[in-house]
């Protein structure tokens, strides 16, 4: 099952390749560097998600203290760290040529760089204590904590004057950009949201294998 | 504008080397749990002392 959602994972990815370099037009005002835009979103996106299904996990381990629950909020957190890394990251490339600078303070850019550290943060914390059911119980409170973060860093851009601009999909009403384009990054969403799907899966597994052989 | 192909592949080389390092990350680690679990299952006590053969055993055994 895991190995043929990495295979749709990787074949996702691929058509979404083929939409964001052929089929999706060159932008007017920022040129071919806005292609970027098919990499950054999703991995947002996935960010987002990541966390999501940690602060449900989390409050569900919290709730009935199934080992399974905090199995799948630790995956996550690891897989949300590694999408959030790469979502400044593309970002930074991305605002370089465009803004002038690799990086800026605004609100935007910021709370996504706290949301990276307090996670990062719940990975040391799990590393740190020795006790499983212990690292389990004082990663979820930090994981549902930290994931208060989303939707500071989601409507930053709306709440505070940034540098950033404002969602083009993610928001009420209809998406404000040309079909092809929105077709394009749909695709991609899609395929890294397999991807996310994918990893999590493994990892979950991973993690049930490591309990099983130290028991 | 100019369209900074290098920006773009920068970014798009930077996600093909994390993702595909972690992936490579996770392979490695299914690899080990893997050959720990052969390697358990092919111990013949936990006191890592073969068993005797059936003809070495007391009858009572």
């Amino acid at each position: 099952m895991t190995t043929l959602l990495g295979w749709l994972a990787a074949l996702s990815l691929a058509v979404g390749a083929v939409m964001g370099f052929g089929v999706a037009p060159r932008e007017v005002t920022q040129g071919n560097v806005q292609r970027i835009m098919y990499l950054h979103v999703p991995t947002a996106w996935v960010a987002y998600l990541a966390f999501g299904v940690v602060l449900v996990a989390s409050i569900a381990y919290l709730v009935q203290r199934r080992p399974g629950a905090d199995r799948v909020a630790h995956a996550s957190a690891e897989v949300g760290v590694i999408f959030t890394g790469l979502t400044i990251a593309a970002g930074s490339i991305w605002g370089k040529p465009t803004w002038g600078t690799w990086w800026t303070w605004d609100a935007r850019l910021t709370s996504v760089a706290v949301l990276f550290v307090m996670y990062l943060g719940y990975l040391l914390l799990r590393g740190m204590i020795d006790d499983p059911e212990r690292a389990a119980r004082y990663c979820a409170v930090l994981g549902i904590v930290a994931a208060l973060d989303v939707p500071l860093v989601h409507f930053s851009v709306y709440w505070w004057r940034t540098l950033h601009q404002p969602p083009s999909v993610l928001k009420p009403g209809a998406a404000t950009m040309p079909p092809a384009i929105l077709a394009a990054l749909l695709v991609n969403l899609a395929a890294f949201t397999l991807l996310y799907v994918y990893f999590v899966a493994k990892r979950v597994r991973l993690l049930r294998a490591e309990s099983e052989a130290l028991a | 504008m100019a369209d900074h192909w290098n920006f773009v592949a920068a970014a798009y080389g930077l996600a093909v080397l994390v993702l595909g390092g972690y992936w490579r990350h996770l392979r490695k680690k299914e690899r080990e749990l893997m050959t720990a679990g052969a390697q358990r299952s092919r111990q013949p006590s936990s006191s890592g002392h073969p068993r005797p053969g059936p003809a070495a055993r007391h009858p009572l055994q």
